[in-house]
């Protein structure tokens, strides 16, 4: 069936190709099993601060238009945020973690969008939510700045007019995923 | 032993009234025209920014308020952080392909805006869309129109401090989001409402996803309404507050809920009735007021009678085609294409070119949730229209925002944007 | 099943009569053109007694016209010098006789100005400060006029004909030469969007 002897799954993939049918939850090893039995886990300093950056991103509150609507819906009960550790909207730019651009950013608009990312602190993210976030969307034209990039550096582009709320998950996780694979020191300096 | 006297209960006195008489008396602000009439600045007061960025104010709206103390002296908003350029690019493409950016406009209620633009273009075309389509175009803006009150109580309690009811009025406008995919593909920005009828006529699940939608609606809003229409916190906030008289909210151009606050029972969809809404029999719930809580009821009815007019288009809807058959607007048909050179040139032209209405102009208003939503649009008998006009209702409502404000506490300041409902993408533009 | 037709346009009264034939009443000879199509009819007026035909519609009591809908300019540059460049496009509504009408005033391109309507509508001067904004006309009597929906200090007039509006031009792989990305684009490219 594929399975090691110690439990271990050998290869996933001819697992899927052999029993299609069946779930076949991958086994415990039995490294695994004895250090939850003993309590004591051993990772390094890095994964352990990057997990507590990534499990509890606190977006700062930026919607400006349609988007900011699907970005409600991703915070209330249906496509609940909070399983994700980001439900914490933080209305000052001081207390958050990721910036989630939602909607079209005018020329009016775009230096106080540079304020407000000046003024998180490190270490801080972006998300650009939606067509006209991160490319000027259908507003090819003299209001809209073409891509909230022009003013800001983009971590996660999600497209779609407005995304889908499992749009906006799937960004926020991709974020996670991001942040999980980064050092803790990188973005200092 | 001394006998204390029994303990008097508190007087019982309005205290947001009582605020706003003080605040009135210290301006020696009588209401009339605030435009013209300017508060001498002195050194008493502070300026404060309540900036574009901020949980309460529903978008990208910059205040700058004189405050002394806590009240208002005066108020002045700075809009267009939002604004998109939308009447320059209706001017860039034609007429079908202006319908996307209309559901863009009000946010919230797109179908108001794709059906306000498809009925003043068939206006200048002289079509009359099937019965059909019509009833459906009713159903579904009533529908959006439940959807943005909701998402408006939502918010509002929200802001002032009441979070169950944000949930509460999710949990519900998913049902209508979802009877938005099904129609269309998208949760918002349906872009249903096309000129000439509408994108396609709808599936079978259609009925009973709103016959379920109808049934257990008017609960649910009892529901809501249980939540804050008595409680004793949400009246001291929003009872008196930022009242606004009858000849005043006409003065500003304010329409739509404002003025049935204040006693107007005028309706656009009973005074000039279009896509047959004098066929369906609803109230226009009026308050006495004009004050941020009698808005909340006047939406909250207004959210009931839209569902008793989603029963009757659903009880009475007629067969038949959803699109208009005039062939300036609607492709031939497939097996003419096949054989006649000409109907090929004219969907080719149709397609690539779009429709050409007449030389003139026009003017159609519908009743969206904020207020009077129209489109004035001037054709050269081109493709494309030569200008097109939206009068947003949210612009004209927020110019009465500092009417409103002044002498209030700042923190009422919030409630009161909060009542006017205002979407920033309408007032920008 | 059918239900009952519903009204067409044809049987409706025809918006703005009323307001045309009260201020032929009693402001004689004022109306330079009337025009009555698609079931709206449209009053021409001179711009200088703009303020006193205001005043009239709004407070007579065959009139009441006392919601400003909106004001608006329509922008025919290829007019001059026969007939002036700028329509200025009013509308007013009446909530007791249920009706809205439409003045059209007449401005050029050297003197594009109007007297303001703001101390007879409150809400006009918010409208009149979009209209300067978007189209440079100016409204002589406003208080404070200066842009509303632009930043301060933007140049131009977005919604005039002689503006072109592009964002930037999209690249693919057929227009390259020509559509590049802003950073590497020679300042003398500019390149139309559509």
């Amino acid at each position: 069936m594929g399975l090691t002897s110690d439990g271990a799954i050998a290869n996933p993939r001819v697992l899927q190709a052999q029993d299609a049918g069946t779930i076949a939850l991958p086994r415990v090893g039995a490294g695994e099993r004895a250090a939850v039995q003993s309590g004591v886990v051993t990772t390094t300093i890095e994964q352990v601060i990057q997990w507590g950056r990534y499990s509890s991103l606190w977006p700062a509150l930026f919607g400006l238009a349609c988007c900011a609507i699907e970005m409600m819906a991703v915070g209330a009960s249906r496509y609940d945020m909070a399983r994700f550790g980001a439900e914490v909207f933080r209305a000052s730019p001081r207390q958050a973690d990721v910036m989630i651009v939602a909607g079209r950013v005018s020329q009016k608009m775009a230096p106080v969008l540079r304020q407000i990312y000046d003024q998180m602190p490190e270490p801080k993210w972006v998300i650009s939510m939606g067509a006209c976030a991160s490319s000027g969307g259908m507003f090819n034209n003299y209001a809209i700045v073409q891509g909230v990039d022009k003013v800001v550096p983009v971590d996660i582009y999600l497209p779609g007019c407005p995304p889908r709320p499992e749009g906006l998950l799937d960004a926020v996780i991709k974020l996670q995923k991001k942040i999980a694979g980064e050092r803790p020191g990188s973005l200092r300096g | 032993m001394t006998v204390l006297p029994p303990l008097e209960p508190p007087p019982q006195k309005d205290l947001a009234s009582e605020q706003y008489e003080r605040g009135r008396e210290m301006l020696g602000v009588e209401s009339g025209l605030d435009s013209v009439d300017l508060v001498q600045l002195d050194d008493s007061t502070m300026e404060l920014n309540m900036g574009p960025q901020h949980p309460s104010t529903h978008g990208v709206l910059r205040l700058v308020l004189e405050l002394d103390g806590e009240v208002v002296k005066k108020c002045k908003p700075d809009v267009g952080f939002l604004h998109t350029g939308f009447e320059k690019d209706f001017e860039r493409h034609n007429y079908q392909q202006c319908i996307p950016y209309t559901d863009r406009m009000d946010y919230l209620s797109p179908l108001f805006n794709n059906l306000g633009f498809s009925l003043a273009v068939e206006k200048l075309l002289g079509i009359e869309v099937p019965l059909r389509a019509q009833y459906i175009r009713v159903l579904m803006c009533e529908l959006t129109r439940i959807a943005s009150h909701l998402l408006w109580y939502g918010t509002s309690a929200l802001d002032l401090g009441a979070t169950s009811p944000f949930i509460y009025a999710w949990r519900d406008r998913e049902k209508l989001l979802d009877i938005n995919e099904l129609v269309s593909g998208v949760r918002m920005h349906t872009s249903f409402i096309r000129v000439g009828g509408l994108l396609a006529d709808v599936p079978d699940e259609f009925y009973n996803m709103v016959n379920e939608f109808v049934l257990t609606f008017p609960r649910l809003i009892d529901q809501h309404e249980m939540l804050i229409t008595k409680n004793p916190i949400w009246r001291e906030r929003t009872v008196g507050l930022g009242p606004i008289t009858v000849d005043d909210a006409m003065n500003y151009g304010a329409t739509g809920p404002i003025l049935r606050a204040c006693g107007i029972p005028y309706d656009l969809r009973k005074a000039h009735p279009y896509s047959s809404y004098d066929h369906f029999d609803f109230d226009i719930p009026i308050a006495r007021n004009g004050d941020v809580y009698d808005r909340y009821l006047v939406r909250m009815q207004e959210m009931r009678e839209s569902v008793k007019i989603v029963k009757q288009a659903l009880d009475n809807m007629p067969d038949g085609p959803v699109n208009t058959t005039d062939r300036r607007v609607a492709l031939p048909p497939r097996n003419e294409i096949n054989t006649s050179m000409e109907s090929l040139i004219h969907h080719f032209k149709l397609v690539t070119e779009g429709m050409r209405p007449p030389i003139g102009q026009v003017y159609q208003a519908v009743e969206s949730p904020r207020g009077e939503l129209g489109f004035y649009i001037v054709s050269d008998g081109s493709n494309r229209p030569y200008r097109c006009k939206v009068r947003a209702p949210s612009f004209s409502n927020l110019s009465s925002l500092p009417h409103m404000v002044k002498g209030e506490l700042i923190a009422d300041v919030v409630a009161v944007i909060g009542s006017i409902d205002i979407i920033l993408g309408d007032v920008d533009r | 099943m059918t239900g009952p037709v519903a009204p067409s346009a044809a049987t409706r009264p025809v918006s703005g009569s009323r307001a045309a034939d009260l201020i032929a009443r009693e402001l004689p000879g004022l109306i330079l053109r009337r025009a009555v199509a698609y079931g709206e009819e449209t009053v021409w007026i001179p711009r200088e007694r703009l303020v006193e035909v205001c005043r009239l519609l709004r407070d007579h009591r065959d009139g009441r016209y006392t919601v400003p809908q909106f004001v608006t300019a329509v922008d025919w540059p290829d007019r001059e010098p026969e007939e002036p460049r700028f329509d200025i496009v009013y509308q007013l509504r009446s909530l007791e006789f249920n009706d809205w009408c439409r003045l059209i005033v007449q401005v050029t391109e050297d003197d594009p100005s109007v007297p303001t309507l703001e101390r007879v509508f409150a809400g006009m001067d918010w409208l009149e400060r979009e209209t300067y904004d978007l189209l440079g006309i100016i409204f002589t009597g406003h208080h404070d006029l200066k842009r509303i929906l632009m930043p301060a200090d933007w140049e131009g007039h977005p919604l005039r004909k002689d503006y072109v509006s592009f964002g930037e031009p999209v690249a693919f792989t057929h227009n390259l030469d020509w559509a590049l990305p802003a950073l590497e684009r020679p300042p003398e490219l500019t390149g139309e969007s559509r």
